[in-house]
């Protein structure tokens, strides 16, 4: 059996498009229901935090570019920074929330607008894990010594569903009292752009690496129903109807079942799983929390409750809040692109050294997935 | 998830090795809590609660199946007690005062089934369910060994139900069946009484009873017993 491979991270890249929207600017651009402000739209941007977001619809809300053209600018962004080549790459993995098109996958599509050589081709459609679920199948490819290298990445052009003629066919009885806040609550949530890895079996020889230590991924989907979901009405399993039982799709869009909802009460039930995961991976002795130099969380600090916080502290598991890093705040909640951003401004910033360790956490509420990925930052040079 | 098979290698940053074997313990137990939970709420008759389709029957159902646990918490704390030796007097100053905080309320659990329209003859006939037979055994089976300190592994999973799921469940079922405070004054007592005795349990585990040989996995072995048999007996209500 062939020796498995030490796998580096070796360049980050990140796309957003347009310039940063405001909280106050961010209906001009989804435009208002029924041409109601949304009586949501504060309230959720308070809760979830974020000041500014990017959207690839532009001023006019038409799109300025595709969901996979976003992703190519990612990757263009990541080679510019990589000793690899755009012809030299083996092996491309692409996650997204939904693709541009229905048939084929979203990878099919940036591959064939990178101008790269033939690769070897993964296509993850999941929620925010999706993006780990790329960068552990390049992880793996170069592992097992499959292909050299890989780039791993994901897009998400989330805005095009919230624009206020995706909700007008569902809800125009009911304009004066605007769409429901599960309904809502995505909509002033989440927002565009792309990011994208290249890993390769060896570290680079100038600058720095992220050793990719372990990765761990795992699906609670036995324990719970859809949480984060479009494609049917309504999440509750009995009426659980695909958007393509209807009899065309204007009549699921009427039906409401082509918009983005999140049931919060499936959400406050996973938290629990959640935490137990991670406390596990301390207990086991893969995480040990004193040894974390930056937590990037695709989830706030602030959110956790106080009882959550109090059952870390005791049970020895909490990584105090000045070693959290996020950008979620400036950047946006891009989905499954969060961790790529994030990691792009960790790595490109300038502040890393070599040895320390760096711990990602990607949740889904989705269907209840849980990730996590343990990278410490190498030197080249030293490397054997 | 499951925490059998765990290996030997606790993480956390304590530096000395009590601390950190209490904080190794007190996450087997959270990680015991969230898989009970998750099951909890697949159970039939808490999954009818989930999905809005309980009925008055149902609440009946869950009071006369759970009074025979309430009346049999009191007395196997009790006996716990008297199993604790000297050597630890002050933990057994604890059981006892726990067993007397709670072995009369079961008087309040029938009195909500009254006020919800049952009769105090049918809930006192009302005997163990099969599964609450299994737990009940299994829980003076515990209490009887010689200081049975891994009881508190039990208790975490029995409390937490206090704590972190009487108040949504009494809201749901208030909700569902229209019911006012008073038809659900055991849940909500629980829900308002059952603090978080995450710092007494700390003391407790720091206390020494951690260097008794094998203390540790027995707290988490028992706390996962505990939970199958308390999910077995929620499973087997109405089965007398």
């Amino acid at each position: 059996m062939t020796e498995l491979m030490q796998v580096y991270l070796n360049a980050l890249g990140a796309f957003l498009p347009g310039p940063p929207i405001t909280n106050d600017e961010a209906e001009s651009y989804l435009g208002m229901i029924h041409g109601v402000p949304s009586r949501h739209r504060a309230s959720v941007q308070k809760r979830n935090g974020v000041k500014t977001r990017y959207y690839a619809l532009g001023p006019d809300r038409q799109p300025r570019y595709s969901n996979a053209e976003m992703a190519v600018l990612a990757i263009q962004d990541a080679l510019k920074r990589s000793e690899v080549s755009v012809g030299d790459l083996e092996f491309m993995a692409a996650a997204t929330t939904q693709g541009d098109l229905l048939v084929p996958g979203h990878a099919s599509a940036i591959h064939g607008m990178l101008g790269a050589p033939p690769l070897e081709l993964a296509n993850f459609q999941s929620v925010c894990a999706g993006g780990m679920m790329a960068i552990k199948s390049a992880y793996l490819q170069v592992r097992a010594g499959e292909n050299e290298n890989g780039v791993a990445c994901a897009s998400e052009f989330s805005s095009r569903w919230f624009q206020n003629e995706k909700y007008e066919p569902a809800l125009s009885d009911n304009e004066e009292d605007g769409a429901p806040i599960d309904m809502e609550f995505l909509r002033w949530t989440l927002s565009d752009g792309a990011g994208a890895a290249i890993l390769e079996s060896r570290p680079n020889q100038q600058g720095i690496s992220l050793r990719i230590d372990w990765i761990d991924l795992r699906s609670y989907a036995n324990l719970f129903e859809t949480c984060m979901y479009a494609g049917s009405r309504s999440n509750a399993d009995a009426s659980v109807k695909p958007w393509s039982h209807y009899t065309d799709p204007s009549a699921a869009a009427q039906d409401a079942a082509m918009l983005l909802k999140q049931d919060f009460e499936q959400l406050y039930r996973m938290f629990p799983t959640w935490i137990a995961h991670y406390v596990g991976l301390v207990e086991r002795g893969k995480i040990v929390v004193g040894e974390i130099d930056y937590f990037l969380a695709h989830y706030s600090a602030k959110s956790l409750r106080e009882r959550m916080v109090r059952l870390l502290q005791k049970t020895g598991c909490m990584i105090p809040e000045e070693k959290w890093f996020t950008n979620l705040y400036t950047k946006g909640n891009t989905g499954s692109a969060s961790i790529y951003i994030m990691l792009e401004e960790l790595m490109n910033g300038g502040t890393l050294e070599p040895g320390q360790k760096i711990l990602c956490f990607v949740p889904e509420s989705g269907r209840s997935i849980v990730s996590f990925a343990l990278l410490t930052v190498v030197d080249g040079k030293e490397c054997p | 998830m499951t925490v059998q098979n765990r290996p030997r290698k606790p993480g956390g940053h304590g530096d000395d090795g009590g601390a950190a074997l209490v904080q190794s313990v007190l996450r087997q137990l959270y990680m015991t809590w969230a898989d009970f939970e998750s099951r909890l709420t697949q159970v039939p008759i808490i999954d009818k609660l989930y999905r809005g389709k309980f009925r008055m029957e149902d609440y009946h159902l869950v009071l006369l199946n759970h009074r025979q646990q309430v009346i049999e918490g009191g007395r196997w704390i009790a006996l716990a007690a008297s199993s604790i030796s000297h050597d630890f007097a002050d933990l057994r100053t604890i059981f006892l005062n726990h067993a007397v905080a709670e072995h009369r309320d079961y008087r309040m659990l029938e009195a909500d089934f009254i006020k919800a329209g049952g009769t105090r003859d049918q809930i006192q006939r009302y005997g163990k369910n099969l599964g609450a037979e299994a737990l009940s055994a299994w829980m003076f089976h515990r209490a009887a060994q010689p200081n049975p300190f891994d009881l508190l592994g039990a208790m975490y999973i029995i409390e937490g139900l206090g704590k972190r799921f009487a108040d949504e469940f009494a809201q749901r079922i208030q909700s569902q069946l229209g019911l006012s405070d008073e038809h659900l004054t055991f849940y909500r007592y629980h829900a308002g009484a059952d603090e978080d005795h995450l710092d007494e349990l700390v003391e407790v585990l720091a206390s020494g009873i951690l260097d008794i040989p094998g203390m540790p996995d027995t707290i988490t072995k028992t706390a996962r017993v505990t939970g199958r048999l308390y999910l077995l007996q929620l499973e087997e209500v109405g089965n007398h």
